[in-house]
């Protein structure tokens, strides 16, 4: 870090010397309250008394999440939206305060930092947005915009600011004579531009980019990701960059991280990751990724079904209502086939993919006409009778339906170790030294 | 091949008549699409591909206009022009009238998807409700009859328990969804054509799969030909037959997908897929383009992509070239680009660019107004060369 100090950077104070992880998360969780209000959480119940519940309900969109971002790299945080990647960067921050958890920078603790303490620290972590277009004031010029940031943390006098603002400019990639200009006049790329050179203005060791390219055409797109990088390296910052584009934190990132739902899944080095994904969930990611290339016929659509909602999240492993893989419960004895046919009939019937028809019919359709024996085949059997349409009672309505998903599910997929434990394993990387960490039970 | 394709277009002028001066989003594109095929129109933001797919409907507004070319449709012109006495263009007699656009081609023979699939529903309506009054008006089924098929619509387009979606609100129904629903509608007629204006780019990458697996699905059981409209070549490259790249509102190259990929003949198209980062492999440097593109008010002299190819000659700069046919045995491959010897403009003689200049305009795509005092900026140049 210190062989590229050059006049921008602020002091020799500001640089992180201790060999530990410029950050470090340890079991970090952010609820929201559902709603807010007099009357948030109340529900109404007609057919219990008293007829309202309190349901303090809440959306847990980080769940103990414990990571740790070395100095000088940049770790990519990839997910879907909804995933939470975004919360976890405000929360890092600390603008959400963290419902649990506690997060280190430099070794110190946040959450002992308040006030002036807190307000110094932030100088050291800064943060860029996904819309070029909304996180610049219009009514702001170039220079005052830059400048801000030191302004509000006395560093420089007037002059000095506006000498530096000019020199970041230039870092950036604009024209120090642009100073003057409000943001309109720039396109959006020009604008993310701004953004860089405005969270660059403190002297930051620190940088959250959220999603800083998504809105940005592919060319753009390349334009500033390489200038990115090359401040990276003569600022010696460390970044945390988050997106759902895996091309584009294959292109940035030294390690990765993927979210879903709330939790972290797998880390591990970029090449590591990409080339050697040990997370069903990963490895759908992968599969599904669009790639430029006609003789490249990918397999896609691989993850069925879509994301739960983190009001009700499942238990233990959170991909598992999705996972291709989901482990057979122990406590029957089926054969791979068996339980891959019994998983499928299990989420069609959870999912209503199909019309109720007769029993023989769902036998072949699901079953290649084979249902399992023994324990399982009997709930199997009970399941196919309360939605086949050649039984002995009343035609098939929705309490059957119910009734068949949740025997199914109480029966299987509750029963699995991936519903009963949440998963977190340390493997050996095969590319690469570093660790490779992944949350799947498939790895016990 | 011999057979006339489903829709051709023949140099389509569509422009924008605004105060700044005259926009001209499409100048001169020519394409076709054949019976069952899926044809892309690719382009960054502003290259004019979302106009010119509107076009094709007659669906330009005000301040916009199609101004020149012709597109016939099976056979029958949704529009062309001809020579009137005094020598003004006007309307032939042949062009279908806006009533009969509006009742026999929209919905019917086209339809559209859009890419925000929630602006595309209205939030106070059932989405049940929308997709059987579509049906109702444009197949003249009765409610009931119309709300069956409706149904039958969701289930076929993979939207679960169907019956009870039907009664849903649009905000109920997630992003993959909405765009379910949307793709039934469209497919509600059985149109022989359908637009796609990124239907995917909205939506997360496992669901944006699923939505090509449907797309692909469908399109082997109806037949129905598409046009894709998007900027993401990795979704062409999954879905698309041939190809069409746009460039500041022409059509720089035109191939089959692997031709596009493998036998790349324009340098912008070779340009853009060097700058895309690649999921399936580690790239350590992407080349960027330089600059930006540049306003369609004014563009440049000569070829549109000269300030900023890194095969720009000075006759890049005087030659205005049009798409020939630079190489392909079957499908025809075209490019817009001097360097090929079809074009025989003495390109190997002429000598290279040497100021390279600052890119014409300092904005990139059209959400900005252009500021004639602006000068021009350097953004592009992360190389590390800076003008003074």
């Amino acid at each position: 870090m210190s062989a590229v100090s050059s006049d921008l950077r602020l002091g020799d104070d500001s640089g992180y010397e201790g060999d530990g992880p410029l950050l470090e998360l340890d079991a970090v969780s952010k609820h929201f309250a559902q709603e807010s209000g007099l009357f948030a959480g109340l529900q109404f119940e007609p057919d219990q008394f008293p007829p309202i519940s309190m349901d303090p309900g809440s959306v847990q969109a980080v769940d103990d999440v414990s990571l740790e971002i070395q100095p000088g790299e940049t770790l990519g945080l990839v997910g879907e939206s909804g995933c939470g990647k975004s919360t976890l960067g405000r929360t890092i921050l600390r603008l959400l305060e963290p419902t649990e958890g506690d997060i280190y920078f430099k070794g110190r603790n946040l959450a002992d930092l308040g006030g002036e303490e807190l307000r110094q620290m932030r100088s050291d972590m800064q943060m860029i947005f996904q819309d070029p277009q909304s996180s610049l004031d219009p009514r702001m010029k170039v220079g005052q915009i830059i400048e801000e940031p030191m302004r509000a943390h006395d560093m420089l006098d007037d002059e000095g600011r506006e000498a530096r603002a000019k020199e970041l400019l230039e870092k950036v990639g604009l024209d120090p004579r642009h100073y003057n200009r409000h943001p309109h006049a720039f396109s959006g790329g020009q604008r993310q531009r701004i953004n860089l050179a405005r969270a660059l203005s403190v002297d930051p060791d620190f940088v959250v980019c959220d999603e800083p390219v998504s809105a940005l055409d592919v060319s753009i797109q390349a334009q500033v990701m390489n200038t990115m990088d090359e401040l990276q390296e003569e600022f010696g910052l460390t970044y945390l960059f988050i997106a759902h584009d895996l091309s584009v934190i294959r292109y940035v990132s030294d390690r990765v991280a993927v979210m879903y739902l709330g939790h972290i899944v797998e880390v591990a080095e970029k090449e590591e990751l990409f080339e050697n994904p040990q997370h069903p969930y990963t490895k759908a990611l992968l599969e599904s990724i669009p790639v430029p290339d006609p003789r490249e016929s990918g397999v896609r659509g691989v993850l069925e079904g879509e994301v739960p909602s983190p009001q009700d999240p499942p238990s233990g492993c959170r991909f598992r209502t999705r996972c291709p893989r989901l482990i057979a419960p122990e406590a029957y004895d089926l054969t791979d086939e068996e339980w891959a046919h019994t998983r499928a009939f299990m989420r069609a019937v959870k999912r209503r993919t199909f019309e109720a028809m007769p029993a023989d019919e769902i036998r072949r359709e699901f079953f290649g006409g084979r249902p399992p024996g023994g324990e399982a085949g009997e709930i199997v059997a009970e399941a196919i009778d309360r939605i086949a349409t050649d039984r002995d009672d009343a035609a098939v309505d929705e309490d059957d339906w119910d009734e068949a998903s949740s025997l199914l599910l109480e029966s299987f997929a509750e029963r699995s170790i991936c519903a009963r434990e949440r998963p977190a394993y340390q493997l050996e990387s095969t590319l690469g030294s570093g660790e490779h960490f992944a949350a799947c039970h498939l790895h016990r | 091949m011999s057979s006339e394709p489903l829709l051709r277009v023949e140099n389509l002028k569509t422009q924008f008549f605004t105060e700044a001066g005259t926009v001209r989003a499409v100048d001169g594109i020519s394409f076709e699409v054949r019976e069952g095929e899926i044809v892309g129109l690719v382009g960054e933001s502003g290259a004019g591909k979302s106009v010119a797919s509107m076009s094709l409907l007659r669906l330009v507004e005000d301040p916009g206009e199609i101004v020149a070319g012709e597109i016939t449709y099976k056979g029958e012109t949704i529009f062309g022009l001809e020579e009137g006495p005094n020598g003004e263009l006007r309307e032939r007699d042949d062009v279908l009238s806006n009533e009969e656009i509006r009742t026999r081609i929209r919905g019917n023979e086209i339809a559209v998807i859009f890419q925000d699939p929630m602006e595309s529903l209205n939030p106070v309506f059932t989405v049940g409700g929308q997709l059987r009054e579509f049906i109702e008006l444009n197949r003249g089924l009765g409610e009931d009859e119309a709300k069956a098929e409706a149904i039958d619509m969701l289930r076929e387009v993979g939207i679960p328990d169907p019956e009870q979606r039907y009664e849903e609100y649009p905000h109920q129904f997630s992003g993959g969804m909405r765009q379910r629903v949307l793709i039934a509608m469209a497919l509600a007629c059985e149109p022989s054509l359908i637009i796609a204006d990124e239907p995917t780019t909205a939506l997360d990458v496992t669901v944006e799969g699923q939505i090509l697996d449907l797309v692909d699905e469908l399109q082997a059981k109806y037949g129905t030909s598409f046009i894709w409209v998007t900027h993401d070549l990795g979704v062409v490259a999954e879905i698309c037959d041939r190809v069409n790249v746009m460039y500041l509102g022409e059509i720089v190259e035109q191939a089959a997908v692997d031709d596009l990929f493998y036998d790349t003949k324009h340098p912008y198209t070779d340009a853009l897929l060097d700058s895309m980062p690649r999921p399936d492999r580690t790239v350590d440097d992407l080349e960027p383009i330089e600059g930006v593109m540049p306003e369609a008010i004014d563009p440049p002299s000569g070829c549109r992509f000269h300030p900023r190819c890194p095969h720009a000659r000075e006759v890049c700069k005087r030659v205005h070239p049009e798409p020939k046919i630079v190489a392909g045995d079957g499908e025809p491959h075209r490019a817009a680009c001097v360097k090929h010897d079809a074009f025989d403009v003495g390109y190997d003689e002429s000598p290279p660019l040497e100021d390279r200049g600052p890119t014409p305009s300092g904005e990139d795509s059209a959400d900005t107004d252009s500021e004639s005092g602006l000068a021009p900026n350097p953004t592009a140049d992360d190389g590390g060369e800076r003008r003074e």
